[in-house]
């Protein structure tokens, strides 16, 4: 039971960043019908921030507000350069634009960084436990769990109080009307990717205090995990999108304690597997936004 | 024009034949000199064009975007490394391999057909799992399960030790890692192989219907094609082509581990499919080609010194060039260099004799007898009721109106017919055949086939083709019925001139009188006709009268029409049956309809 309990929390700890990257994902699904794989690309960008800062002497307080930044830039940017001219084209356009700009992301960074992974130092709290009772809590779980709330309360107040929040939902139901309503589109698929920009932020900001290390690759595994919680929660729903990362949080830890030894290293197979079987079986998500073709 | 052999078997194979000799001709010239690297370089070249020529028969001709491709090129590969290494060599590295597979001993030819075997097999599964998913154009679910596919592969090949030696060092084939394939024989033959497959599979019957559904996924269902037979066969050829290229990198690498078959060469087979342009076989080679240049002048490159291009000459300049490749041609270019142009198009041209349109025959198509019944149909959805009960019957003598205000339930009575949407309650029979519950191409093989209000043609098809794929279907599906030819419908539409034109091209009435004949061609027993005046001026309506008229006279069909405009229902209606909130409110003449108080208080909203 003990044992449960903290790999839930385990899990939540792990989910929470998952929901804020698939987040940022479904937002700008919703503006775009583009399913974005370069989202892994802000978190790279982030992770050699945080490599150099560290170099010029700054430490967490100064880096973790630089990361959001320059995340937000980073997605401005390749909005601006890329998906900007594939707005409205095929899907398969754009998924393959999306793969383009990570790869071409990554390769600039071998080429003008190195391919090598370089190491930065870890905040030294994220390895404490708080002892409860039986009950040992790691608190940089809890830490992302608070984290999580907080962004995500934030994010739920800007969507459903603010004008830029009202546009970018009406854009993400019907993109057409809502221009015919008078919504300026460039301004809400900028501040769509603006707002997922600062959601891969604070993502960023917990995923480099726990690996420590920048490379050209470093936003692939992020990237898959929001990817894969977005489309858990059926790609165009924002709490969707939540509940499909803390899912996928969950899954992975209980996996990871229930699977034998020596399968371990196989936990992201697995995983990637179910989400290919409840596609196969509910190609609509989880949780469904049933978007009926109109004829 | 049915069977037209010059266009689809005598000038492909022309045309895949100049390619192979163009490509070899190249290839000998470039390695006279005897250099090994580019002898080198010209046989991973040709050896990858053959494994995206094997994408280009799935991604070109279905549109279905995979990414695991290069995940069934894994399995291939590590198949035929593991059947084809020699037993002493296998003592030595797999040891506890399970099966009893270290003792193994097969010739290379019969480890690529084992290779081959089992990809297919799993293939057969994969496809089973994609059609479940509903796979189509650009389809998430498609991009998710063929991802999943690379990983799992990827994971088990590097955790499964006893099997593959896992991910450091891999298999090899002899211990300094040399090339083993000796001489280029088996590369040309498969070569030429893969290059005629992937030609002759778009011309035929399995390759035309994906191209419709490429093109219109749902159209192409109302129209009676089903795009999961034919994405499966384009599948299982497709990777059998991967396969046998993977087989032979392997071979001709002499060794494989697990990052030989991952996103590296993901991105690489696909940079060079899509550049090229992924619809057109003669495209896959450029872009083979050109990445092929690309990568080994931007390779040489990188390690030159040139004062003041040290910013750009250094490595990763040509991973920089691959994904600025895939990038630039999606944004300035997403169709590639050749479109879905082929060599042998060119050809054709130059061979066929001068056309002339079919002299108009006489009707000859009995009349069908048939009755088509919709009998109380409720749908709601959430909370609305868009239809209430609503009935309707037509036989094939006559031409059925159908109309109401915006929101009347119209449309949604024909997708109940049609099988787009499902009904809650009630039944279509057709002739007291039950309709209900069919899936969309069950009914249109029935002998309903239907326009949309919005039309959607198979834009990137020729006038021709659009009708010719549909014809395609109801030859096999409707052999009851006598089929007008494909030319004949094309003249009866008033499209001769524009038969070649990309269907994307045509101005709106001429798109409207195409998909007319496309829903013609089906051979159906009705007509069911969504707006076909929409968007029309006065005259282009009345013209449209005959045109429908001619039509379903042409294949003996009965007709259901929704229109708005009054001029053309009662110009073309023997009754009228009007909806309003999901009810049907009257049945009549048009006449009758035109005086009758309920109708009149639905249109102009008085009420008495």
């Amino acid at each position: 039971m003990i044992e449960l309990i903290q790999q839930i929390i385990d899990g939540l700890g792990r989910g929470g960043i998952y929901a804020l990257l698939a987040l940022g994902i479904a937002v700008i699904f919703g503006v775009m019908h583009l399913i974005n794989f370069a989202h892994g690309e802000l978190i790279t960008v982030s992770a050699y921030t945080s490599y150099w800062l560290f170099a010029s002497g700054f430490n967490w307080w100064f880096i973790a507000p630089a990361i959001i930044v320059v995340a937000v830039l980073t997605a401005v940017i390749i909005e601006f350069v890329a998906f900007r001219w594939v707005r409205g084209a095929p899907d398969f356009t754009m998924l393959m634009t999306s793969f383009g700009v990570h790869f071409l992301v990554q390769a600039l960074f071998v080429m003008y960084v190195s391919a090598n992974f370089r190491q930065f130092p870890r905040p030294g709290w994220i390895f404490d436990t708080w002892r409860i009772g039986d009950l040992s809590l790691e608190v940089f779980d809890l830490a992302v769990i608070a984290a999580t709330l907080v962004t995500l309360l934030g994010t739920y107040w800007l969507l459903q109080r603010t004008m830029f929040g009202v546009s970018l939902r009406a854009a993400a139901e019907d993109f057409d009307t809502a221009r015919l309503m008078g919504i300026r589109s460039n301004r809400v698929i900028r501040g769509a990717f603006i707002l997922s920009g600062v959601l891969a932020g604070v993502a960023a900001i917990f995923w480099l205090m726990r690996s420590g290390q920048a490379g050209p690759t470093a936003g692939l595994n992020p990237m898959l995990k929001g990817v894969l919680a977005a489309l858990i929660g059926g790609l165009g729903s924002l709490s969707g999108a939540v509940l499909g990362g803390i899912t996928l949080g969950l899954v992975e830890v209980l996996l990871i304690s229930r699977l034998p030894g020596g399968t371990a290293g196989l936990t992201d197979g697995i995983v990637f597997l179910l989400i290919a079987l409840l596609f196969v079986f509910r190609p609509q998500g989880l949780i469904t936004v049933r978007r009926v073709e109109r004829v | 024009m049915q069977t037209d052999p010059l266009r689809r078997a005598i000038a492909p194979t022309l045309g895949s034949a100049f390619l192979f000799l163009l490509l070899l001709g190249g290839s000998l010239l470039y390695t006279a000199n005897g250099d090994a690297s580019s002898n080198s370089l010209v046989t991973q070249m040709l050896i990858n064009a053959v494994v995206v020529l094997g994408l280009q028969i799935y991604i070109g001709n279905t549109g279905v975007l995979s990414f695991g491709h290069i995940g069934f090129g894994a399995i291939a590969g590590y198949t035929f490394a593991i059947c084809a290494i020699s037993p002493e060599r296998k003592l030595r590295q797999i040891p506890n391999a399970p099966f009893g597979l270290a003792e193994i001993d097969l010739t290379p030819l019969q480890s690529g057909m084992v290779a081959l075997t089992l990809t297919i097999i799993v293939a057969f599964v994969i496809g089973l799992a994609l059609s479940r998913s509903g796979a189509r154009s650009g389809a998430v679910a498609a991009v998710v399960i063929t991802l999943a596919l690379l990983f799992v592969v990827h994971e088990v090949a590097r955790n499964w030790i006893d099997l593959t030696r896992g991910g450091k060092t891999g298999l090899s084939f002899s211990p300094l890692g040399n090339a083993t394939l000796q001489g280029k024989l088996p590369i040309y033959l498969i070569l030429i192989g893969a290059i005629a497959l992937a030609r002759l599979f778009k011309e035929t019957r399995a390759g035309r219907l994906a191209q419709a559904a490429r093109e219109d996924d749902l159209a192409a269902r109302v129209m009676g094609i089903d795009p999961a037979v034919q994405q499966m066969i384009a599948l299982l050829l497709s990777v059998a082509v991967v396969s046998a290229g993977s087989a032979l990198r392997v071979f001709e690498l002499g060794s494989i581990n697990p990052r030989l078959f991952f996103f590296d060469y993901t991105l690489l087979t696909l940079t060079m499919l899509i550049v090229g342009g992924r619809n057109s076989v003669a495209g896959t080679l450029v872009g083979v080609l050109i990445i092929t240049a690309g990568s080994e002048l931007t390779r040489n490159l990188s390690g030159m010194d040139v004062p003041g291009m040290n910013w750009l000459l250094r490595d990763g300049l040509t991973d920089i060039f691959l994904g600025g490749a895939m990038l630039g041609f999606m944004i300035l270019r997403p169709a590639g260099l050749l479109g879905d142009w082929e060599v042998d198009h060119w050809l054709y041209r130059r061979l066929r004799r001068a056309e002339s349109p079919p002299a108009p025959s006489p009707v000859t198509t009995a009349r069908s007898t048939s009755v088509l019944q919709a009998a109380k149909v409720t749908v709601h959805f959430g909370g609305y009721q868009a239809l209430d009960n609503a009935s309707l019957e037509a036989t094939a003598g006559e031409v059925v109106g159908l109309i109401g205000p915006n929101g009347a339930g119209k449309t949604t009575l024909l997708n109940v017919i049609t099988g787009l949407v499902r009904s809650d309650s009630g039944r279509i029979e057709l002739d007291g055949t039950v309709l209900t519950g069919l899936s969309p191409h069950g009914i249109a093989r029935s002998g309903l086939a239907r326009t949309f209000q919005n039309f959607r043609l198979f834009s990137a098809l020729s006038v021709r083709e659009n009708i010719g794929v549909v014809h395609l279907m109801a030859t096999r599906f409707r052999q009851s019925r006598s089929l007008p030819p494909v030319d004949t419908l094309v003249t009866q539409a008033g499209l001769w001139e524009h038969r070649d034109r990309r269907a994307a091209e045509l101005d709106y009435g001429s798109a409207r009188r195409l998909e007319l004949a496309r829903a013609a061609a089906a051979g159906p027993d009705f007509l069911l006709l969504d707006e076909p005046t929409s968007g029309m001026s006065d005259h282009e309506s009345i013209n449209m009268i005959d045109q429908v008229r001619s039509m379903a006279e042409l294949i003996g069909a009965g007709v259901v029409v929704i229109d708005h405009d009054l001029n053309f229902i009662t110009g073309i209606c023997d009754r009228v049956y009007v909806l309003d909130q999901g009810r049907v409110i009257a049945v009549g003449t048009p006449a009758e309809i035109s005086v009758n108080p309920a109708v009149q208080a639905a249109y102009l909203g008085t009420t008495d």
